[in-house]
């Protein structure tokens, strides 16, 4: 049987894995349709390794306040709570000093990254026990995904899925004109509050389900291509969603095919997928 | 029944506690047509700001002559204010302020979507509402935002700087139709120019922004030569 027959039969021993990365695929580029129309790609990167640092901090605390609970549930809790917790506060720390605009976006968010990549690794240092899976967590080992976690993942990622579509004209407004979305009564620092929500649960089970590479790659890079490819805003985010979906699929098999690590090869998919478009659209350009 | 449009009393706006206008008081009648002028940096975006209620006055009132919640001010910015990343037609960009007036969750109906292509057929744009926003020359993107702006149902229109950087076809075009919706609509409308000859060609009330306050008069007395040169300095023609 060939590497794509046995992927798609329904008793494929990484089912799990595939579909859960097919789900992250297809809702990242969604919730990164914003960052990219915000211009906040920066954020895409931080937020991610963030979440990632609040993993760490979080398997650090039950290591030194002795609490060894075991049990996939148990952990997956632990780290959903450590995930959106550091997520939550990087999003609200980053946004009152937004509004302060004391220094440039782009000086925040790099201070926001360079502290995120160093505390995992100093919580990950610090942490006598349980190294090896939250290794795991931190990497986003997708391939151990399960039934009961893709079952949650499913649901999270749904229900934002859903919540992007159901307030799409409330987010476009606020984000393409504030001051006429202030004039037309809406509050916009609410819908902001929407926005960033949806967009730290993403990330937080993003990134324990695939790592932080992987979450910043379909945060962003999908979207940046369907960019190349539409004029429409529908269009802009189904493309991207549907990119993001396909990508992970092609990775999946390119993975499994030649044994490569998941990660890498989706995010390597996905910027290939980039060039060829942004190439053939330069072509066009240059033709007509 | 009132007939002011809006109505500012004893109005003082500013930033961060900084005060820029003092004791700013004038009514503006129902269906008329004011024009705001003054030198760069005297409060002229301020005081904008302050009538749409970006900004809330440090002391004074500003009342409106309508229900902002039923009829929402009309808004139209500088078209540089907005980023050309998002991927909008014509259409789109009007229909986003149609939808804004149906709350969260509802679907926008087939009233709000009929709305929006009356808007741009208004301004003369009905056969561009497929085309790119990005796309259009900068005269067709002011008459979209003017569009835009109607898509409200508004009382009232502000414009700022709407002929700022379109040539003379496109802005003899931007101000036809934001003079006949002022006639035919009997829309109130405020605009923002530094194109003192547009001014004295469209208005019949000014109000004057410098030294730190605001003041409403009639056209021939705000825009008379020594007034001219009283407010933007000796430099000023008068006719530019």
């Amino acid at each position: 049987m060939t590497a794509l027959g046995e992927m798609l039969s329904p008793d494929f021993l990484l089912r799990d894995a595939l579909l859960g990365s097919i789900l992250i695929g297809l809702v990242c580029p969604l919730v990164g349709v914003y960052f990219v129309l915000r211009r906040m790609i920066f954020l895409g990167v931080a937020l991610p390794q963030l979440s990632a640092a609040g993993v760490a901090f979080a398997f650090l605390s039950r290591s030194l306040l002795g609490a060894h609970r075991h049990g996939e549930s148990a952990e997956r809790l632990l780290a959903i709570v450590g995930s959106l917790g550091f997520a939550f506060v990087g999003l609200v720390v980053l946004a009152a000093l937004e509004r302060q605009g004391r220094e440039t976006l782009e000086a925040r968010i790099g201070v926001t990254y360079a502290f995120a990549a160093a505390a995992s690794i100093l919580f990950v240092a610090a942490d006598p026990y349980g190294e090896a899976e939250m290794t795991h967590l931190l990497k986003g080992d997708i391939v151990t995904t399960t039934g009961t976690s893709l079952r949650l993942l499913a649901g999270v990622l749904g229900a934002v899925a859903v919540a992007l579509v159901a307030l799409r004209k409330e987010l476009l407004l606020v984000s393409f004109d504030r001051e006429m979305a202030l004039v037309l009564g809406k509050r916009a620092g609410f819908w902001d509050a929407v926005l960033y929500l949806l967009i730290g649960v993403t990330i937080s089970f993003g990134v324990m389900t695939a790592g932080p590479l992987v979450t910043f790659g379909f945060l962003v890079v999908p979207p940046l291509t369907a960019r190349l490819m539409t004029r429409h805003m529908l269009t802009f985010s189904a493309v991207a969603a549907g990119l993001g979906a396909a990508t992970a699929f092609v990775g999946f098999y390119l993975a499994y095919r030649l044994d490569l690590p998941l990660g890498p090869t989706d995010v390597g998919v996905a910027i290939v997928t980039l060039l060829i478009v942004a190439g053939l659209r330069a072509l066009r350009a240059r033709t007509s | 029944m009132t007939t002011a449009s809006l109505h500012l009393s004893g109005v003082s706006l500013g930033y961060a506690g900084r005060t820029v206008l003092r004791d700013v008081s004038f009514v503006i009648e129902r269906g008329e047509f004011v024009a705001l002028i003054g030198p760069n940096g005297a409060g002229k975006t301020t005081l904008f700001r302050g009538m749409l209620g970006l900004i809330s006055p440090f002391g004074g009132r500003i009342d409106y002559g309508f229900d902002r919640r039923a009829s929402p001010p009309g808004y139209v910015p500088q078209k540089e204010s907005l980023d050309p990343i998002f991927p909008l037609t014509a259409y789109e960009v009007v229909l986003m302020a149609a939808a804004a007036r149906v709350p969260p969750l509802w679907p926008v109906g087939r009233r709000r979507r009929g709305l929006a292509a009356e808007c741009l057929a208004a301004v003369g744009l009905a056969q561009s509402a497929e085309q790119p926003f990005w796309a259009l020359s900068g005269g067709q993107k002011q008459r979209v935002l003017i569009a835009r702006a109607l898509a409200v149902e508004p009382e009232i229109l502000l414009l700022d700087e709407p002929t700022a950087g379109v040539d003379l076809g496109a802005e003899a075009a931007i101000v036809d139709v934001i003079a006949r919706l002022n006639r035919e609509r009997e829309l109130t409308v405020v605009l923002v120019s530094h194109h003192l000859r547009l001014v004295r060609q469209l208005v019949r009330s000014v109000i004057r922004v410098a030294d730190g306050s605001a003041t409403k008069g009639s056209s021939d007395d705000l825009l008379s030569a020594q007034r001219i040169a009283e407010t933007f300095g000796a430099a000023a023609d008068g006719g530019s």
